[in-house]
């Protein structure tokens, strides 16, 4: 990043949404407008005379554009909503939830991939309201069927009534945040952590599962009495030594990326041992859920590992070694996938995965060898149907590998007499592509 | 006259009825061990977020 555009007299929606029903009501003289930040690379420069923007490349002005922060005219806490790329964010590492934004400036419409953030006003909002606009924000750009809710907003929408004199200096609690994602039309699925073990390692599997989704989490941290939106996560090296019994991808977690509204974007916390905090310190969290998600994570965390009872009818890898590794996504998503790579697949299998009547939304299991893992590689998957029941049987309605499928077309209660098996042919490869299309990979600038 | 609906079985070649007998061993420990602990579980993961809705978040 080398060139800033300072835009000002900028009308900020989320500022004046607080100026309207805050500050305006107030002794003290506040302005109505802000400062807007743009930033680009070198190869941009602003001609005054002729108010352009010039690009000594192409004309491809959002090819040099990393984003905006608006500075508010508060005093204190001025950064106000910023979407900036993860590309520009010093130590920004690994895949991250992002959502392609527009922005208008001097007649040009540019277009930056991030995620929203912004401090907290303090007065009208804390971290708690910060991080719900932002998980909320992302959701209106990224999915039509939600709307944009603005900062005075989502203050409300915390409480049962308007509690007048808007200053939540009784702070928040968690079923506060969890009203704001139920009044967004979501449906928030509240996790915690169980305090009867030294480790829940399922816990954290699913806070994976739900990133790897696509899902930014509202996650909570009793010991800071803090909140932050998990955003992504960067996956460790590969480990070199021999490792026995089943892993899961969690296991291969190297750090998360968060938004913070005391840092800056992007910021990314260890798993464990971290400055201000790590992942460890977060013993909850609300997924906002769409509707017609019905199978848990937690139920799939179980069902997973079972699969293997299921080997005589599926090549699976050995348990030994193995790693698990599931997220959600929607049928036509992994159709989508499916076709990208059509190479990989034989051509009945392919056949069926085109033709199951998935529902909405898909559970996505994937198995892979040590060595499959360190080049983003798996040996079998499996689809799991995301609306069945907790007391479903099989929920499945897919499982492969390289020599044999397992299909059941979901038809009928009557599971025992729907499985139909599929030999598959050679397609000269050592290992399906591991599915990972829900994140942006970062790429340092 | 109501169209018979299109099955994924009627469309993929090479498909073949799976004995019920090989998915006997799955169903019994889903039924027998893994649903009542996935039920379990659930409903721990419900009282857990009871106690955890009450957490104060900084003013």
């Amino acid at each position: 990043m080398k060139a800033v555009l300072i835009e000002e007299n900028y009308v900020d929606k989320d500022y004046r949404s607080t100026y309207y029903n805050f500050y305006s009501k107030k002794g003290l003289r506040y302005r109505t407008d802000c400062v807007r930040l743009h930033f680009f690379d070198g190869t941009v420069r602003f001609d005054r005379k002729t108010l352009r923007l010039v690009s000594s490349v192409d004309q491809r002005l959002t090819d040099h554009y990393f984003g905006y922060m608006v500075l508010r005219p508060t005093g204190i806490v001025t950064i106000g909503r910023t979407v900036l790329s993860p590309d520009v964010r010093s130590g920004a590492r690994g895949r991250i939830i992002t959502a392609n934004h527009k922005v208008h400036v001097l007649g040009y419409k540019l277009e930056v991939e991030g995620f929203p953030s912004m401090d907290q006003h303090h007065d009208i909002a804390v971290c708690a309201h910060v991080a719900c606009w932002s998980v909320l924000r992302h959701y209106s750009e990224a999915y039509s069927i939600y709307r944009e809710f603005l900062t005075y907003d989502i203050t409300m929408m915390a409480q049962e009534f308007d509690p007048g004199g808007l200053v939540p200096s009784k702070g928040l609690q968690l079923s506060h945040a969890e009203r704001v994602f139920q009044e967004a039309g979501t449906f928030p699925v509240l996790i915690a952590r169980r305090k009867d073990v030294r480790t829940d390692a399922s816990f954290y599997r699913q806070l994976l599962a739900y990133v790897e989704s696509g899902f930014p989490l509202f996650a909570a941290m009793q010991s800071k009495q803090h909140a932050v939106a998990i955003i992504g996560y960067e996956w460790r090296a590969p480990l070199v030594t021999t490792v026995r019994g089943m892993r899961y991808a969690w296991d291969e977690v190297e750090s998360f990326a968060v938004v913070d509204d005391n840092t800056l974007p992007y910021l990314s916390i260890p798993i464990k041992g971290g400055v201000p905090y790590s992942a460890e310190d977060v013993d909850s969290f609300i997924v906002a859920l769409p509707e017609k998600v019905f199978y848990p994570a937690d139920a799939v965390d179980r069902v997973a590992p079972t699969l293997f009872k299921l080997r005589h009818l599926v090549d699976l890898p050995a348990k030994d070694g193995v790693v698990i590794r599931y997220f959600m996504t929607t049928g036509s998503g992994f159709r989508q996938f499916v076709r990208s790579r059509e190479s990989e697949f034989d051509p009945k299998l392919l056949e069926t995965i085109m033709s199951l009547p998935f529902a909405q939304f898909i559970w996505i299991v994937e198995f892979a060898t040590k060595s499959q893992w360190a080049v983003g590689q798996v040996a079998a998957r499996a689809v799991i149907d995301a609306t069945a029941s907790l007391m479903d049987v099989m929920p499945l309605w897919l499982m492969h590998g390289y020599k044999k499928a397992l299909v059941f077309s979901r038809r009928s209660l009557d599971f025992r007499s729907g499985g139909r098996d599929l030999q598959l042919s050679d397609m000269g490869h050592k290992g399906y592509t591991r599915m990972e299309q829900n994140l942006r990979s970062t790429r340092a600038k | 006259m109501d169209k018979k609906e299109t099955d994924v079985f009627d469309v993929v070649e090479g498909l073949r009825s799976v004995d019920p007998d090989a998915l006997e061993d799955f169903e019994r420990v889903m039924t027998d061990e893994v649903i009542p602990e996935i039920v379990q579980t659930v409903e721990e993961r419900r009282m857990l977020a009871a106690e955890y809705r009450e957490l104060q978040l900084k003013p």
